[in-house]
């Protein structure tokens, strides 16, 4: 969920790198475990800048100690993450799930999830086959179980559209009354 | 500098043609394109393209809001690294 960063003053403050879809969510979700099995407490106390309390509630107290602290990662376990709604997943919990073709074989294993404002894809790939990217809509992706870690494709027709890119467009101002 | 008004906005020919025909016929496709400069015009609302950035084809959902932009600004060149932990993705 976040990583800790560079010390912030002589008292035991640390930049934390919040990897939360709202930054200052990441004191949410309760105690946080870091990659060495600690686990912290995280209070704001600026932008970016926090103050870490260990399980016993000590506050990291001097700059030495939280340079110790530096390029910790700090998780939270997956059911402290609230319930998606229905037709929502989490990115995290769709990637490496394995991908069938229904009514045939297996496709691959979902490798990213892609988001750029027009719908989320699919990237799909395994080893020896050529990476897949497919929309996620209902259509491509009829059956989503995560409980089963199962996921059911149906592959969209392809089609090619080219054109000589050299060539001068055309407007389309008669089809749309012009840009507004 | 802005593209002038009275030109209208700028699309190869052979998108529309596609788009018509997909329309029609109705089924689940993908449209190929590699024509990232045409704007997003209202007939493509409800269509999804396959938008090549040099490497792969990303499929672009068309909706309303898109309308008036570039196909190529929703088909990122650049390698992106960073999504959020718990970020959802919500099937359309």
């Amino acid at each position: 969920m976040g990583v800790v960063g560079r010390p912030h003053g002589v008292r035991g403050l640390v930049r934390v790198h919040s990897y939360a879809a709202v930054p200052e969510d990441l004191t949410a979700y309760g105690t946080l475990t870091d990659d060495r099995g600690q686990a912290w407490t995280l209070r704001w106390r600026g932008d970016g800048i926090a103050e870490l309390r260990d399980a016993a509630g000590q506050a990291v107290a001097s700059r030495e100690a939280a340079q110790a602290l530096v390029n910790r990662r700090l998780y939270i376990p997956r059911a402290s993450l609230p319930e998606p709604d229905q037709d929502e997943f989490y990115f995290a919990d769709l990637i490496g799930l394995p991908v069938h073709e229904q009514g045939g074989g297996v496709l691959g294993r979902v490798l990213v999830v892609h988001d750029y404002g027009a719908g989320v894809s699919l990237e799909i790939g395994g080893e020896g086959r050529a990476p897949l990217i497919l929309a996620f809509t209902q259509a491509c992706f009829p059956v989503i179980d995560i409980a089963a870690g199962r996921i059911e494709a149906v592959l969209p027709d392809e089609v090619e559209v080219q054109g000589d890119l050299s060539a001068e467009g055309e407007h389309a101002s008669s089809a749309v009354g012009g840009a507004s | 500098m802005a593209r002038s008004v009275w030109k209208g906005p700028f699309v190869d020919g052979y998108l529309l043609n596609k788009a018509d025909a997909s329309r029609a016929s109705g089924r689940n496709e993908v449209i190929k394109i590699w024509s990232r400069r045409s704007t997003i015009l209202p007939q493509f609302v409800g269509l999804t393209f396959g938008v090549y950035n040099g490497h792969k084809f990303l499929p672009v959902q068309v909706s309303e809001n898109m309308v008036g932009h570039k196909f190529g600004e929703f088909s990122p060149t650049r390698t992106f690294t960073g999504h959020s932990s718990d970020k959802k993705a919500k099937r359309g």
